[in-house]
C-alpha cells in the first residue's frame, strides 16, 4: 500500500469521473418490512411530539 | 491476527422522565443508577482518571463545555464530579454510573467481537432494569434511549476503547485510523432523521456527524473531534495507550456493534504492522459530514492535491492490506467478509443491508411508514419514530418490532445475555474485577479499571490488574480473600 499512485486512483474503473460529477450511483430501492402489523401498531402508538419534547444534557 | 486487542464500549443513554426536564437530568440519572436492583459494589477509585491528558504530550487546563448546556446548571449547586456521580461496579466487571446527565454503561473489557457485542447488549438490560426500579420508586414514567442525539443540538456518546502499545504514539495512530473513522459510518451508522447543524437534510447515516468540528483534539463535550487524543490508558502508561474512539454511534443491531469494533481493530492491526493504507483526506470533518448526508451512496471523499476517492475504496484498501499483510484471525476474517458483502449489497440488495446496518433498517422502516400514510420527510412524527427505534424497552422499541418481524438480525437469546449481567466469560481482567465484586465485597474498598484495593485486618492491599494477562474463570471459585489476593499477585509476577 505504499504506491502513491494507488492512493488517488479508484480500483474500479470509472474513467473520467471527477469530484463534482453529478452522475453518482443511484439510491437503492428501500425494502418494505414484511408482515408489518406489529411495527405499524407500535408506530401508531408513538406520540408524534415525543422527539419535540425530548431534551437532553450534552454528554461526552 | 498476531496481536489481540482488548476493547470495551461505554454508552451514555438518553433518559426521559415524564414531568421532568433537562435541568433535572443529573439528579435523575444519579437516582436511576442508585436504584439498580442487581448485585454491585459502590466505591469507584477516581485516582487514575486523567481526561485532560493529550496523546500529543501535553495536558489541557480544562475541557471545553457546551455553553448552551451549561445554562441548565445555572442556579444549581452541583459539586465536584465525584459528588454528582453514582458509581456501581457489577459482578461481570462492568461499570454502571451516571456521567453527568446520562446513565452510562461501560462493558467489561473483551477480546472477541462476539463477546463485546453480547456485553453491549446486556448493558441495555442493566439500564432497563434500573429504569424499571427507578420508575417504581419515583412514580415517574421513564423511557431510556440507546442513541446519541436529542434532535435539538445536544449529543451524548457511545465510546469505544482499544488498548494498544504505547510505542505507536499519535504519529502512527492518527494517519492509520483517521480514514477508517471517517468512512466506517457507511457500515455502522445508526441513522438520523434531519440535521442539527449545517445544511438541512432529510436523513443521514450518522447520529454524531453534525457534532464534529475538529479532526483531532482531546475534547469530548464541545468542539468534538473525529480522532480523540485523550490519553488515559487505564493501565501502565509506559506500556499502553487506550485509543478512545468517540465518533461512533450507538448500535441496536449487535452485528453492527461487532462490525464497528472489528473495523477499528483491523486498522489498528495494520498500524501495529506498519501496513495501514495512507489516505490524505483534504478535510476530514467535511468528508465525515458529507458521507453522512450522501443519499446517492457514492461517498466521494476529496483528497489533498485536488484528487478524490470513495468511501468504498478506502474501506477496500484496509481489507486488501489486511489480507496481504496480516495473519488474520476469525474476527478479522468475519469483519472483512461481512463488510464486503454489505458494500456489495448496497444499491443492489436492500434487505441484506437493512437486516444488518442500523441506518438502513431505520430508513427502510420510515419509508415504509411514509408510503403507508402518505406523508413526507417533513412530518415531525419521523423524528419520534427515529427516537423510538432506540427505546431499550423491548415492548416499546421499534427496533425490537423489526426484530420480531425478522427484518433485522436477531438479538442474542436471553440464555446468552442474562448470564453476562453477572459474569464475564473471557479471561480478561474483568474476571478478577467481577470476582472481587461477587465474592469479596466485604473486603473491597476501591475498584478502578486497573486496580483493586482491599482492606484486610486494617491494612490496605492494592492489586494491579495488568491488561495483558489471562485471568481464568477459576478465580471466581476462590472463597478466601487471602487466596484470591495471592492468586492475582502470582499472575502479575
Amino acid at each position: 500500500m505504499s504506491d502513491g499512485d494507488r492512493l488517488t486512483r479508484p480500483l474500479t474503473p470509472e474513467p473520467g469521473k471527477k469530484l463534482g460529477d453529478e452522475s453518482g450511483p443511484s439510491r437503492p430501492e428501500v425494502r418494505k418490512p414484511g408482515g408489518g402489523n406489529e411495527l405499524l401498531r407500535r408506530m401508531k402508538r408513538v406520540d408524534p411530539d415525543q422527539a419535540k419534547r425530548y431534551r437532553q444534557r450534552s454528554g461526552e | 491476527m498476531s496481536d489481540r486487542i482488548l476493547a470495551g464500549i461505554e454508552t451514555e443513554y438518553g433518559i426521559y422522565l415524564e414531568g421532568r426536564g433537562a435541568e433535572d437530568q443529573v439528579d435523575d440519572s444519579m437516582a436511576l443508577v442508585r436504584d439498580y436492583p442487581g448485585e454491585c459494589f459502590v466505591g469507584w477509585d477516581y485516582r487514575y482518571e486523567s481526561p485532560r491528558s493529550d496523546l500529543r504530550g501535553f495536558k489541557l487546563e480544562r475541557l471545553a463545555v457546551d455553553p448552551e448546556d451549561a445554562k441548565f446548571d445555572q442556579g444549581r449547586a452541583h459539586g465536584k464530579d465525584h459528588e454528582v456521580r453514582a458509581d456501581r461496579v457489577l459482578p461481570n466487571g462492568a461499570r454502571f454510573y451516571n456521567d453527568h446527565g446520562h446513565p452510562e454503561y461501560s462493558t467489561p473489557e473483551c477480546w472477541s467481537l462476539d463477546e463485546l457485542a453480547l456485553h453491549d447488549c446486556a448493558g441495555e438490560t442493566v439500564v432497563h432494569r434500573a429504569a424499571q426500579a427507578h420508575a417504581a420508586a419515583s412514580g415517574h414514567s421513564i423511557r431510556i434511549y440507546k442513541n446519541n442525539t436529542d434532535f435539538h443540538g445536544a449529543s451524548y456518546g457511545t465510546h469505544e476503547s482499544y488498548l494498544v502499545p504505547r510505542r505507536l504514539g499519535f504519529e502512527k495512530l492518527y494517519p492509520a485510523l483517521l480514514p477508517m473513522l471517517v468512512v466506517r459510518q457507511i457500515l455502522t451508522g445508526a441513522g438520523k432523521v434531519g440535521s442539527e447543524q449545517g445544511a438541512r437534510c432529510d436523513f443521514q447515516l450518522s447520529q454524531r456527524a453534525d457534532f464534529f468540528s475538529d479532526a483531532a483534539n482531546a475534547e469530548t463535550l464541545f468542539r468534538r473531534p473525529i480522532f480523540n487524543t485523550r490519553d488515559e490508558p487505564h493501565a501502565d502508561p509506559r506500556d499502553w495507550i487506550r485509543l478512545h474512539v468517540i465518533c461512533g454511534d450507538a448500535n441496536m443491531i449487535p452485528r453492527c456493534t461487532a462490525r464497528k469494533v472489528g473495523l477499528v481493530k483491523l486498522a489498528l492491526q495494520l498500524c501495529i504492522n506498519d501496513t495501514a493504507p495512507i489516505w490524505k483526506i483534504a478535510d476530514p470533518v467535511r468528508a465525515f459530514q458529507a458521507i453522512s448526508r450522501d443519499s446517492s451512496y457514492g461517498f466521494q471523499v476529496p483528497l489533498e492535491g485536488r484528487n478524490w476517492t470513495t468511501g468504498h475504496e478506502i474501506l477496500e484498501s484496509y481489507f486488501a492490506a489486511a489480507e496481504a499483510t496480516l495473519d488474520l484471525d476469525a474476527d478479522a476474517r468475519w469483519t472483512i467478509q461481512n463488510s464486503r458483502s454489505i458494500l456489495e449489497a448496497l444499491g443492489k440488495d436492500p434487505p441484506t443491508v437493512q437486516s444488518q446496518v442500523d441506518w438502513a433498517a431505520k430508513r427502510g422502516m420510515l419509508e415504509h411508514f411514509m408510503e403507508e400514510e402518505g406523508i413526507g420527510w417533513n412530518d415531525p412524527s419521523l423524528q419520534a419514530f427515529d427516537l423510538e427505534y432506540h427505546n431499550v424497552d423491548p415492548d416499546e422499541s421499534l427496533h425490537a418490532a423489526l426484530r420480531e418481524m425478522g427484518s433485522v438480525a436477531p438479538n442474542p437469546s436471553a440464555k446468552e445475555l442474562i448470564p453476562r449481567i453477572t459474569e464475564c466469560f473471557e479471561p480478561t481482567r474483568a474476571v478478577a474485577r467481577g470476582a472481587a465484586v461477587a465474592r469479596f465485597r466485604d473486603y473491597l474498598r476501591a475498584v478502578s479499571w486497573s486496580s483493586l484495593t482491599f482492606e484486610i485486618e486494617g491494612q490496605y492491599v492494592e492489586l494491579e490488574l495488568r491488561p495483558d494477562v489471562d485471568y481464568p474463570s477459576e478465580l471466581r471459585e476462590i472463597r478466601d480473600v487471602g487466596t484470591f489476593i495471592e492468586a492475582i499477585k502470582e499472575r502479575m509476577a
